[in-house]
């Protein structure tokens, strides 16, 4: 049973290596084997799914490094959380792949756009079947570096050859913290594999100690890197300047889940106050970004503060001590962020790379099948009954609901609210009113190898709330008060209708809160050929659009002190080590021996009077 | 005759046969050169494959008296510490062989130079006689100043081969001081490696606190100078810039280790009461290296210069290594120099490669080079992934050993070290990317004719490095399977009563508000101090 996960995470791997050394230039090939691999990844993982439980966890391992008693292993580990993951991560990569086809086909580096999309999806599987906390560090690495490859694609464009470096940059800072709370985990139990923490753990709740709080934060400090959590969402944005299908990738199923997937990951290692900080931050990161999407006019950088708004969500379920529901919305929010995405790519293509949405409308009609995903994606984002964004949203607003965190439980209505009407901003400009620039008016549908695979996301962004998934990831987080649920159609029927039995309160809000926002976005931009928001908001709507000066903060915060000190070493190491020691030394050694040679004139004279003064100087020593 | 007397005497003998060789027979003085280089290469790596992993002890040996009044005989083996670097020192002189192509004058004595500077490199780190061991790396640090000097570029050249002669030869000369008075200390009459650290190491011989406390520096400091242990480190930079990519392959990736290799095997082993007291101020120094080198590193407008700095950053994570004296970062220690061995070379071959095609490294004339070179373009960037420690490269398992190692000793400075580490190792490479590779091309290279080293032949030297770099990336252990029984009989005499890995007091104790035990230095309180030397004294003197 062991050879088939090895075959799923190698496969892409595999791919990728024989594209760089063998196919490059021709694009065909690199395609269908990139292609094939994530595909038959995805088939493995559904026979190895249907012919084995979820639970208990199991691993399949070797050692990769042993060095005394520090020893890493490398390993697989199968549970409920990592199974279900792979399927997504595989489906949802899978769907990316083909669509990619469909879009980058006539770019000259084709081959190395595959090559790279599938070390990417290899790095994903193995931050999600990694057994310890060095294999999960080592592929979150990969990812941050796969990433780099992918949105400095283009490298020519000075813009993602920037953000590729940006991106890389901002999680290491993240990945800084996570490092040390490794070590410190390592220092306090002696072992890094997850299952011998957890046996540890349940044996000695107390061997954390005062240090557990300084952990939790370190290892978070990760996940806010990865997932693009306040204080270091800024790359996240930028990140856009990636083709549109690797934008989808790092949105739905590879990088930003990451995060929250090692928190839930190592859930059994946080501890209260370390929760605390966590849902506040992921709170705060949704209510900022919500905001901030509400004056973006580039199409793709909406979707990305939007992303960056639901990983809010899902950090805030982690901290609400619900990881179940938080994966839940994870892998919702893969369908239709995914979906969203490459609905965005095909518009971008009919508008021939045209990003402003300002310059877009009425493209309704010219592409049908773009046109209604998207706004099964759009709905799903918004959180309307029955589309699956709704289910695991208000699963975790719910969660803050029973947990008695108001002000968390009103932030999440808000930023529901604020969702709501910057999608409907955005269809309503993009897909109604009038063709607001020439493209517009002669945009073409997509070819069916793009549409396909919108149509798929599609289905899965709507049934994706009602067909189970909490049910799977509950079975590794079982809670008290867990449910019996249904199978086949009754489960599907009584999933349909649970919110609004368990948490009436939180599911009529909700609603309630998506449909104010999509009334204010009806009246200010049905038909609307400008924003007519930043006239009345004045001041504060330019802060939105200049994304609050995060940017511009951390330049003078950080980049420009750091630089600052490096311009000081280097002053340093060149006038004064360099210079004055190093110079110094052999300068004055030289002047020594210029001064001496003025001895040494050859001169009979000279060497005459200096013979006789040196003998008497010895005679009067000798005498005296 | 054991199979390193072939794998040092290929390389000599071929330089040897050289002089007799007419210097039009160009072809002939290149194939030689490669030929004999691939020999020694071939051999270091069936030595490799067979030596016997998890077991301690020499393997080859071979011993011939020379001097016997004096104790000096040919004395050659290895352990798993110096197999590894042999394997990579032979395998970076192929390589450093392969570049030469872009030698286009007086061919004859820089193959000539090339040949014995390799030989002079596997001969240090074979050797097992004190004498043999100084005299190798004198022979291979000679052509190094002539090389640079003659072949060298640049309008600093003369300035960088004057610097890096004397810088050198006074580490030498201070490090040949320590090795006479270790001979003359001793009083065991032998310059055989072997026998000195068993004299040494038994209870009856082992050398007074005193002299121990006058030998160490010399070596600390020697050694520190030939491996630009910060703030020695400014004659590398420069003399890296100004040396023939094959002499700087050779010095930044093999030979400056050679001062690594005399720390973990004379110093530590033979005066280990003084090296307990100079770690900490190794450590702090240490961060000289990998804080402030990198940040300079982050300033410089040349690529060779960064790349220079940048190797020297790298020491600072070998000497770390070094001086927490656990198993776990002396043997990350060993790995990183091996790691980094291929690293240099890499990145010194494909500098030297561009600078061939476009006559400048300057980093501002450069840009989006990527499109037009992608091999040595992709090539560059492993490297420079490699650099910033990126997991499946050799140096990340290293890198990763070296921290777990150093964080129960010196929290403090493992913070700080991860920070040049993770953080301004990444901006600089990353920035020197940018600059070189992406963004738009430049009009004047867009028009110029680069060649991408088209044939499979010019790829072989960085196919080599980057697979080798991989192959001990992915397989860390065949490595430390044999570097670890080797350390262990090392570091055991620093080594507290607790087992290594087993749940160490040390800063989480202190987080968690409990008292720390006091017995060991490895252990807890002192832990950026120096030990006071009464204990040392009162544990060592029978």
């Amino acid at each position: 049973m062991n050879t088939l996960p090895w075959l799923i995470l190698l496969l892409p791997l595999g791919a990728a290596a024989f594209i760089t050394l063998f196919a490059q230039g021709n694009r065909k090939l690199s395609a269908g084997l990139s292609i094939a691999a994530v595909v038959a990844g995805f088939v493995l993982s559904l026979v190895f799914v249907s012919s084995n439980p979820w639970e208990p966890a199991r691993e399949s391992t070797f050692t990769w490094l042993a060095i005394g008693g520090f020893q890493v292993d490398f390993g697989l580990r199968f549970d409920a959380l990592s199974l279900l993951m792979v399927l997504v991560v595989t489906g949802v990569a899978g769907v990316i792949h083909i669509y990619s086809w469909g879009y980058m086909k006539d770019d000259p580096g084709v081959s190395r756009y595959f090559a790279c999309l599938s070390l990417f999806t290899f790095s994903m599987l193995g931050i999600v079947l990694a057994s310890n906390f060095i294999e999960l560090f080592i592929f979150w690495e990969l990812v941050g570096v796969s990433s780099y490859l992918l949105i400095g694609f283009w490298f020519e464009r000075p813009a993602a050859a920037d953000a590729g470096k940006k991106a890389f940059l901002t999680n290491r800072l993240g990945d800084f913290g996570f490092l040390f709370g490794i070590l410190m985990v390592w220092t306090i139990f002696g072992s890094l594999n997850f299952s011998a923490l957890q046996e540890k753990l349940t044996l000695n709740p107390g061997i954390l100690g005062g240090a557990a709080t300084l952990i939790g934060l370190l290892l978070f400090c990760g996940a806010v890197g990865k997932s693009a959590q306040f204080p270091l969402h800024v790359w996240l944005p930028d990140a856009m300047e990636g083709p549109t299908p690797v934008s989808a990738l790092i949105h739905a199923a590879t990088m930003v889940a990451a995060g929250v997937y090692m928190l839930c990951r190592i859930f059994f290692l946080l501890n209260p106050p370390s929760l605390e900080v966590i849902s506040w931050i992921g709170g705060f990161t949704a209510v900022l970004s919500a905001v901030i999407a509400l004056q973006q006019d580039d199409i793709k950088r909406i979707l990305a503060y939007s992303t960056l708004s639901q990983l809010g969500y899902m950090v805030m379920g982690v901290g609400l001590q619900d990881p179940t529901q938080a994966m839940f919305h994870l892998t919702t929010h893969a369908f239709f962020k995914a979906l969203l995405f490459l609905g965005a790519g095909s518009v971008i293509i009919a508008m021939h790379h045209e990003q402003d949405i300002w310059k877009m409308g009425a493209l309704r009609g010219k592409m049908p099948v773009t046109f209604w995903t998207f706004l099964a994606g759009t709905l799903a984002l918004s959180a309307v009954w029955p589309f699956s964004g709704f289910f695991s949203k208000d699963a975790i607003i719910a969660q803050a609901l029973s947990r008695q965190n108001y002000p968390l439980f009103v932030l999440g209505i808000t930023v529901a609210g604020l969702t709501s009407f910057y999608m409907f901003r955005l269809v309503f400009v993009v897909f109604f009113g009038g063709e607001k620039s020439a493209p517009a008016g002669h945009a073409q549908e997509s070819p069916q190898g793009m549409l396909w695979p919108l149509r798929i996301l599609a289905a899965f962004s709507i049934i994706g709330g009602v067909i189970g998934i909490e049910t799977v990831y509950g079975l590794r987080f079982p809670s008290g008060e867990a449910q019996h649920m249904l199978s086949g159609w009754e489960g599907v029927w009584q999933r349909l209708w649970m919110p609004f039995e368990h948490s009436p309160g939180a599911a009529s809000v909700g609603l309630l809160a998506a449909a104010i926002g999509f009334l204010a976005a009806f009246a200010l931009y049905w038909k609307a050929a400008a924003d007519p928001l930043p006239t009345k908001l004045g001041a504060l709507s330019r802060a939105m659009r200049d994304r609050f000066y995060f940017d511009e903060i951390y330049e003078a915060l950080f980049i420009r002190p750091h630089d600052f000190l490096a311009a000081i070493a280097a002053w340093f190491d060149r006038w004064i080590i360099a210079g004055v020691a190093v110079r110094g030394t052999h300068g004055t050694t030289e002047l020594l021996g210029r001064a001496l040679r003025l001895v040494q004139t050859g001169n009979l004279q000279t060497h005459a009077i200096i013979f006789a003064l040196g003998v008497a100087f010895l005679l009067y020593f000798a005498l005296r | 005759m054991s199979i390193l007397t072939f794998i040092i005497g290929c390389p000599l003998i071929a330089a040897l046969a050289l002089v007799f060789v007419p210097r039009n027979f160009r072809v002939v003085l290149r194939a030689a050169a490669v030929f004999a280089t691939f020999s020694s290469a071939l051999l270091a790596i069936i030595m490799f494959v067979r030596f016997a992993a998890n077991t301690s002890g020499y393997q080859f040996d071979q011993q011939v008296a020379w001097v016997p009044s004096l104790g000096i005989s040919y004395h050659v083996g290895v352990d798993g510490i110096n197999v590894g670097l042999v394997l990579m020192g032979a395998l970076v002189a192929f390589a450093a062989a392969c570049v030469s192509r872009e030698i286009k004058d007086r061919e004859k004595e820089f193959y000539i130079l090339l040949l014995v500077m390799t030989g002079g490199i596997l001969g240090a780190f074979a050797s097992l006689d004190l004498f043999m061991f100084y005299f190798f790396h004198e022979l291979a640090l000679v052509p190094t100043f002539i090389m640079i000097g003659v072949w060298g570029r640049g309008e600093q050249k003369n300035y960088a081969t004057f610097q890096i002669t004397l810088y050198l030869s006074i580490g030498a000369l201070i490090v040949l001081a320590g090795l006479i008075a270790l001979y003359l200390q001793s009083g065991a009459n032998t310059f055989d490696i072997p026998k000195l650290t068993d004299y040494l190491r038994s209870p009856e011989h082992r050398l007074s606190l005193k002299s121990q406390h006058v030998l160490f520096p010399l070596f600390l400091f020697g050694f520190g100078i030939l491996v630009s242990l910060w703030p020695f480190h400014s004659w590398a930079p420069m003399g890296y810039a100004a040396a023939p990519s094959p002499t700087a392959m050779l010095h930044a990736g093999v030979l400056k280790k050679f001062g690594l290799y005399g720390l973990i095997r004379i110093a530590l082993p033979l005066l280990p009461d003084a090296a307990q007291c100079w770690m900490p101020i190794l450590a702090w120094l240490c961060l000289g290296n990998l804080v402030y080198c990198g940040w300079v590193a982050m300033r410089q407008k040349d690529f060779n210069w960064l790349a220079g700095y940048s190797s020297v950053a790298h020491m600072g994570f070998i000497f770390l290594g070094i001086a927490n004296l656990s198993l776990i970062g002396v043997t990350g220690a060993v790995l990183v120099m091996i790691a980094h061995g291929f690293l240099a070379a890499l990145t010194f071959g494909l500098s030297g490669y561009i600078y061939q095609q476009t006559g400048t490294l300057q980093l501002n004339q450069l840009g989006g080079l990527l499109r037009k070179l992608p091999f040595i373009g992709g090539a560059l960037m492993m490297a420079g992934f490699a650099g910033c420690g990126l997991p499946g490269f050799a140096n990340f398992a290293g890198e990763i050993s070296v921290f777990f190692g150093a964080w129960k000793v010196f929290p403090l400075i493992t913070i700080l070290g991860c920070w040049g580490a993770l953080i301004i190792g990444a901006v600089y490479m990353l920035r020197a990317l940018r600059s070189m590779l992406h963004g738009p091309l430049p009009e004047k290279w867009a028009a110029a004719t680069l060649s991408d080293a088209t044939h499979l032949w010019r790829r072989t030297p960085f196919l080599l490095l980057l697979g080798c770099l991989l192959l001990f990336g992915f397989a860390p252990r065949l490595l430390t399977n044999r570097i670890a029984p080797s350390v262990e009989p090392i570091v055991a005499s620093f080594s507290p009563a607790q087992p290594e890995g087993s749940a160490a007091p040390g800063v989480t104790e202190i987080l968690r508000g409990e008292t720390p035990r006091l017995t060991a230095w490895n252990g807890s309180s002192g832990l950026e101090k120096a030990p006071t030397l009464v204990a040392h004294t009162a544990l060592h003197t029978p």
